[in-house]
């Protein structure tokens, strides 16, 4: 046969790709659900991090998590209950989940509720290459930070991928106080901060990220900032402070829609 | 069987892909900060050289000569892909660490050139084998390398702490350029100027 004829080469072409197509296909069916499993445990490990239960084995990690949460729960932007996830299946919002509520009018944000007092809450938003996320552990009062844990999917290694690897910059989040100053929390060098206890140094070399990671953190905190008034412990204070806050504060418009929407 | 022998050996150490015929150096320099990740990802090459290379030795017959290259390609990048989603199945977290690498196989110059190179010549054992051979002298490289690169820059071998915290303590600290691109391709000529050292018939007149 003549290998080399136009019909030959055309013919080829097509039926190698239908093959490889199948196969790739299939291949996908079929692993899909033990990836969608690896997928939800990871996240479940990184909420597990933010809630000060870090390094937990990979095969114990949903056993732990059903062990220590005392309610998983989904509010609205006013802070009332709307929803809550099935803890005995260990449903989670993951990340596709959290950029939906983005841009969603009526918003479901998921809150973790933890036995030992600690309270998780995602943020999930652009860092320079791809998205980045993170969860964010507050005290009782919701307003201290207890422990956060944050991923990205492509940052810079060495320089942006240090949000998720470097342990001084996680620990450099515990004891900050969210929304002391006038904007929620900032993520800049001391000089440009205007208050120590609200905001973390940003990672030398990787501007971009280290604003993305500020701007997401003050967006999710201020979907969540009606839910943190309403149930943070010594609820009568934080609720005067937020309120003459949202008086006065434009809540960080730079990727903001939805908020403004809201109000 | 001598020819199929030596399509297996060669590539290992007297024709090694890296250190001789300098193929694939871009993610040898990238995924060798640690042991791990080193291994998995020798280990996904492996896989990735020797199946492409059977099957287009398979097809050599078939293929027709003006899409050649564009069917190679189809080749490898579905032997990618499924170690890919295979990885992501059942070895999520090495996964994680290799993340772009794995994907970035397919630009591996060692892949596409023992195809071309080879397997488009040869039967398909002996194709087999050559892909075989050439992705475990990438691996070898690879292992080498991240061997020297955790022990000085972390202190760590797979992870586990090898150097005792009494050196530390007398004032010894971890390599911090270890761990960055430039010392693999420092090691990475160390490497070869050992392996010509001992093979005089590498060095240029």
């Amino acid at each position: 046969m003549n290998t080399n004829s136009n019909t030959y080469t055309v013919v080829y072409s097509i039926i190698l790709v239908v093959i490889v197509a199948a196969v790739l296909a299939f291949a996908a069916m079929f692993l899909k659900p033990t990836q969608d499993a690896n997928v939800k445990k990871d996240t479940i490990g990184q909420i597990l991090t933010a809630a000060t239960f870090a390094g937990v084995q990979d095969a114990d990690i949903l056993d732990t998590y059903k062990a220590e949460i005392e309610s998983a729960i989904l509010v609205d932007f006013n802070g009332e209950e709307v929803g809550t996830l099935n803890i005995d299946e260990c449903e989670v919002y993951g990340n596709s989940d959290l950029k939906r509520q983005i841009a969603a009018e009526q918003k479901a944000l998921p809150v973790y509720i933890f036995k030992n007092g600690v309270t998780v809450v995602p943020c999930y938003g652009a860092g320079l290459w791809g998205p980045i996320w993170g969860y964010v552990g507050l005290e009782g009062d919701l307003k201290t930070i207890k422990a956060v844990r944050f991923g990205h999917k492509g940052e810079t290694p060495g320089l942006g991928a240090k949000i998720a690897d470097e342990p001084w910059f996680a620990e450099s989040f515990v004891g900050k106080v969210i929304g002391a100053g006038e904007v929620l929390f900032e993520v800049a060098k001391p000089a440009n901060r205007q208050l120590p206890e609200s905001g973390v140094d940003a990672i030398s070399g990787a501007t971009i990220t280290s604003q993305a990671l500020g701007v997401t953190l003050n967006q999710w905190f201020g979907f969540y900032q009606n839910y943190f008034a309403k149930n943070g412990i010594a609820a009568e204070e934080v609720v005067d402070a937020v309120i003459n806050e949202t008086g006065e504060l434009e809540p960080v418009t730079e990727v903001e829609p939805a908020n403004t929407v809201e109000e | 069987m001598g020819n199929i022998k030596e399509a297996f050996l060669t590539p290992i150490f007297k024709g090694n892909p890296i250190s001789v015929l300098v193929l694939g150096i871009c993610s040898s320099l990238a995924v060798t900060v640690q042991l791990k990740g080193a291994f998995v990802m020798g280990l996904s090459v492996i896989i990735v050289t020797g199946l492409s290379s059977l099957v287009c030795s398979l097809l050599r017959n078939t293929i027709p000569n003006r899409i050649r290259i564009i069917v190679q390609l189809v080749v490898v990048a579905m032997m990618v892909i499924l170690v890919d989603q295979v990885l992501k199945a059942y070895a999520y977290s090495v996964s994680k660490t290799l993340s772009v690498y794995i994907g970035l196989i397919i630009t591996n110059c060692i892949v596409m050139g023992r195809i071309e190179a080879y397997a488009l010549g040869n039967k398909p054992f002996a194709s087999l084998m050559d892909g075989l051979g050439n992705g475990l002298g990438y691996a070898m490289i690879l292992v080498i390398v991240a061997f020297f690169r955790e022990l000085l820059g972390s202190g760590t071998l797979f992870g586990f702490q090898v150097i005792p915290q009494a050196v530390y303590d007398f004032g010894y600290a971890n390599n911090g350029l270890m761990i960055l691109p430039p010392m693999a391709l420092i090691l990475l000529g160390c490497i070869i100027w050992v392996q010509r050292s001992i093979q005089k018939d590498l060095q240029e007149k």
